[in-house]
């Protein structure tokens, strides 16, 4: 045989092998028998010398070209190879998406503290400062500052811890707008939120232990039309929409004008519902114009500066929002319940 | 407070508006009304007493009347025709203090006749909750319903002598009350006596021996004014309440016992004909101060409503309830203060811009923003720090619960504290719940046993106040209970300590509680400041598994926050590392091994971090670190890492410690 007629069989049989093989193991095997050093290839370059000076260059040019394309279609095969045996492999990776994930979940933070936190946020916005002032309070801080008297009627309606040192549990979180003025005197905008208590038998709607947020501003001229404008600014947040409040009189000693403030029903737009008892407004707070009385207890001048104060139940708002019909579960530690949040 | 709707049209002049509407427009502009309710012919509107609690005048119906006729710009009708009672009277009143009693008025009749009321009279009194029980009972009630003044008839054959005496308890006196109960008294409560002892609790209730009965035929009839907060102590003392006290305690007018007597010897001529009047009217009372008028400028006014009003406009409402107005200057009112009005609600002018804002209505004053500098609140940084530790706490698996502050003295004794370190309450709910807490664990471990009956596993916290009596403490409470029998949850928790307090170490405590298991408990130390608790329950203490909890200060958490500092440049140089294995000791713990190699290390030595531990024979344990060198400023040789290498393992050989190499 010529050696070109070698070259070619040795082609179509490497290529023959080469569509044959199915592991990179055995293509290498191939790339060795026709394209190694000591390979059929060689082999045949080495019998070269005895050919003429214009032969040799065809047969050598043949050559490259053979090898050329052996490596071509080695490198194509082996690619195709390695794909296959990675698709193989990733196919043996398979895992069940659905089977549940390992790792703790986060717990949840108590309802009141969402409503809280929500309203601090918001009010920390609008300029106001938060406070704290102690549970445990003093006959002055929670009654007699706030222009109520020993033996004034307003106290029944606070039924209160007394302790027997002679202090009590704080009914109200109005006491801290007596320490805040003390502290940081006018102009001022404060909230204060935290726990009060009142001496009342527990049920469905009434807990001895809650959880109110008080609100003062104090500044020059403070109005009627200010608080209005804070209380609808607020509110509407808080329900996030746009909602409709009325004052009406209401009787707080340490506010002067005080009132009642109501809102307009969210269930029934006002047309009257069992949620409002068919009159088209839910009461929510109780606010006012500060009495001249609490200034002067706060060290603050009436006749220079003026405030507005008001106290939202976060207790009951927290109710409102997630419609909770039974107080009690807020202090129950029931995680069934606190698991909601 | 429950009001006649036919009553309020016989005060009010051409009354048309329905009782529903009515009772709304009382609601907006006066106090809160809880409903209206048909009653026979009639409808009663319910008023909220506690809106009332400021207003004496509206305790009966003519106050009421003067609401509504301002509200609706009608004529006011008064029911008390002018009367004279000349003559001496037959009786002698003597007001032992005229503080607690500003004024005693009585007149006395003969030739009554005691019968049932006319209907008219029985209908009105049920229609507000009175029970009729004779034409005289029933004329002391009604006048009480209409003009708030509240009255007494003696039969005037049951007093001793022709004195009235108005004064203190003696100790130990004991009276027989109308209501058939005896009531023990005290120099600190008021009453009526004749020379012979009390006949009635002042401003509360009557004595039954000298009540009106089937065989009277004297009366004498009182119509006094008493100290609020006198009744208000005595009623509450005697856990006596009545109709009567509950419109002394407000401040009643002492104009009006006078009024009270004119309207009553009407209405007795007609429920007892033939009725007559002995002698004239006695009246001791001590001289009435006037208050001075109420200077109110109206430009402030305006300012503190937020919205104009013309002078006629406030003129007119004010004088509709009775204020006299005269313009002292140009746009300022001097404004007198009806004698209902003085006792108790109405003295500053801020009490104005109320009576002037609700007639109004406030539903006529726009809502508009202040105009306030823009200022940057003062921080609060415990508020801010307890929040992230709560974020923190929830992201980490636990769920937030909120405790009573009240134990018990047997919870108090079950976490070893002295019953007298606790602030006590004197008029707890229930009588074992008379603590306060000092510390937040009785309820987290209540928490634990009444959730272990729903779940296998759980994480819960609670950030609350202790209470001690010089102090309120806020403390982070954390738990973890699981049905196995396993340690994880300490750990776990020891985790969370040190995410919440980066640095803190736990020290196995000296000294263990009842509560804790005696070999897992230990101290949270930031350096060497304690700052808490870390400890498995001791198993007596749980139910069907193991909890374990971490218990933290807060405030002291809160001091030792790192503050983020001047950063430290990258390292320039490589470091080198090794591991050292020593044997230790069954007890030996892990942290002092730790702080004994990293005494020996020196200087070159940037960290130290244990990797773990196995089990030699004999229960003693490998103890494997990785101990890491560097230097600022260029890379250590191998002969110098060597050298620290060789100085501790050596160091740890002298102290006792056998190496594994």
């Amino acid at each position: 045989m010529s050696p070109e007629q070698i070259i070619s069989e040795l082609h179509t049989a490497s290529l023959a092998a080469l569509e044959q093989a199915t592991t990179l193991d055995a293509l290498e095997a191939i790339r060795v028998d026709a394209l190694g050093r000591k390979g059929k290839l060689a082999e045949v370059s080495k019998t070269f010398g005895k050919l003429a000076p214009e032969e040799r260059a065809r047969v050598g040019k043949l050559l490259n070209t053979v090898k050329q394309d052996l490596e071509t279609r080695l490198d194509q095969r082996k690619d195709a190879l390695a794909s296959v045996e990675r698709d193989a492999r990733l196919e043996s990776e398979w895992v069940d998406l659905t089977a549940p994930a390992p790792g703790i979940r986060p717990g949840s933070l108590h309802p009141i503290t969402q409503v809280q936190r929500e309203l601090e946020e918001l009010f920390v916005s609008l300029g106001f400062a938060i406070m704290d002032g102690p549970e445990v309070e003093t006959e002055h801080y929670n009654f007699d500052a706030l222009n109520i008297p020993a033996d004034h009627p307003a106290r029944d309606a606070q039924d209160t811890f007394w302790l027997k040192d002679g202090r009590l549990l704080r009914t109200h979180t109005s006491p801290v707008q007596i320490r805040a003025l003390e502290k940081f005197g006018p102009p001022l905008k404060m909230i204060a939120p935290g726990r009060v208590f009142r001496n009342e038998e527990v049920d469905a709607s009434h807990e001895h232990t809650f959880y109110q947020l008080e609100g003062m501003m104090v500044d020059r001229d403070v109005s009627v039309a200010h608080l209005l404008y804070f209380m609808k600014t607020l509110l509407s947040a808080i329900f996030h929409r746009d909602v409709t409040v009325r004052l009406r009189p209401g009787f707080f000693p340490f506010v002067e004008p005080g009132f009642e403030l109501d809102i307009q029903c969210l269930i029934c737009g006002g047309k009257g519902c069992p949620v409002c008892k068919h009159s088209g407004w839910v009461e929510l707070l109780p606010c006012g114009l500060v009495n001249p009385a609490v200034l002067r207890a706060g060290g603050v001048d009436p006749e220079q500066w003026n405030g507005f104060a008001f106290g939202l139940g976060l207790t009951r708002l927290a109710m409102m929002r997630y419609g909770i019909d039974d107080i009690r579960l807020f202090a129950g530690g029931d995680l069934r319940f606190l698991r909601q949040f | 407070m429950k009001f006649s709707y036919n009553w309020l049209r016989d005060l009010v002049d051409q009354l048309d508006t329905p009782p529903g509407e009515l009772a709304q427009l009382i609601t907006i502009k006066t106090a809160e009304s809880e409903g209206v309710e048909p009653h026979g012919e009639d409808h009663v509107i319910e008023i909220d007493n506690k809106s009332l609690t400021h207003r004496p005048d509206l305790w009966g119906h003519y106050g009421m009347a003067r609401e509504v006729a301002a509200i609706l710009g009608r004529k006011l009708v008064d029911p008390v025709k002018p009367a004279e009672f000349p003559g001496s009277a037959p009786v002698r009143v003597s007001i032992e203090d005229h503080a607690l009693c500003p004024r005693y008025s009585a007149l006395v009749f003969e030739n009554v006749t005691v019968r049932p009321s006319p209907e008219w009279l029985q209908q009105r009194l049920e229609a507000v909750g009175l029970n009729p029980i004779n034409n005289i009972v029933d004329v002391t009630n009604y006048v009480l319903a209409e003009i708030a003044q509240p009255m007494h008839a003696f039969d005037a054959a049951k007093l001793q002598g022709d004195e009235i005496i108005v004064r203190s308890a003696r100790p130990g006196e004991t009276i027989k009350a109308l209501n058939d109960e005896s009531y023990t008294l005290d120099p600190s409560n008021l009453v009526i006596a004749d020379p012979a002892g009390p006949v009635a609790i002042a401003g509360i209730i009557g004595g039954a021996d000298s009540a009106i009965s089937n065989s009277t035929t004297r009366i004498v009839l009182e119509s006094a004014n008493f100290n609020a907060s006198s009744v208000r102590k005595t009623s509450s003392r005697l856990r006596l309440r009545t109709d009567a006290s509950m419109r002394f305690e407000k401040a009643q007018d002492p104009v009006n016992t006078i009024r009270g007597l004119e309207r009553a010897f009407a209405l007795l001529q007609e429920v007892s004909p033939g009725i007559r009047l002995v002698g004239g009217l006695a009246d001791n009372y001590r001289p009435l101060p006037v208050p001075p008028p109420v200077v109110l400028p109206l430009d402030w006014l305006d300012r503190k409503l937020g919205r104009a009003i013309s002078g006629e406009q406030v003129r007119a409402i004010l004088e509709s309830l009775e204020f006299r107005v005269e313009e002292i200057a140009p746009r300022v009112f001097s404004v007198f203060v009806p004698s209902w009005r003085v006792t108790k609600d109405v003295s500053i002018k801020e009490d104005l811009v109320e009576e002037v804002g609700r007639m109004i209505g406030y539903d006529s004053i726009p809502p508009v923003a202040p105009l306030t500098p823009a200022r940057v609140p003062p921080a609060s940084p415990e508020r801010e720090f307890h929040h992230r530790v709560r974020q923190m706490a929830a992201a980490q698996g636990f769920t937030e619960v909120h405790n009573y502050s009240f134990i018990s003295e047997e919870m108090a004794r079950v976490f070893s504290v002295d019953v007298a370190a606790h602030v006590q309450v004197s008029n707890p709910i229930v009588s074992d719940q008379n603590l306060l807490r000092t510390s937040l664990l009785p309820g987290i471990w209540k928490n634990i046993n009444d959730n272990a009956r729903h779940f296998d596993h759980f994480r819960l916290f609670e950030i609350g106040r202790a209470i001690h009596p010089d102090r309120e403490v806020p403390r982070f409470t954390a738990a973890m209970f699981s049905k196995d029998e396993d340690v994880a949850g300490l750990f776990e928790l020891k985790r969370l300590a040190e995410c919440l307090l980066p640095g803190v170490s736990v020290r196995p405590a000296e000294a263990t509680q009842s509560y804790e298991h005696p070999r897992r408990t230990g101290d949270v130390l930031h350096g060497e400041t304690n700052v808490g608790r870390l400890f498995e329950f001791h198993p007596k203490m749980i139910e069907g598994g193991r909890a374990s909890v971490l218990d933290l200060d807060l405030t002291r958490l809160l001091q030792f926050q790192p503050t983020p500092e001047r950063y430290q440049p990258l390292r320039r140089f490589p470091e080198s590392a090794f591991d050292l294995s020593v044997v230790a000791n069954p007890r030996t713990l892990i942290a002092d091994v730790q702080a004994a190699l990293e005494k020996l290390a020196g200087d070159t030595l940037l960290s130290i971090v244990f990797l773990r531990e196995f089990a030699l024979a004999d229960e003693a344990r490998s103890l494997s670190y990785r101990l890491t060198l560097g230097a600022p400023d260029r890379t250590l040789s191998a002969d110098e890492v060597g050298l620290v290498r060789s100085r501790i393992i050596d160091g740890m050989r002298s102290a006792g410690y056998e190496l594994r190499l």
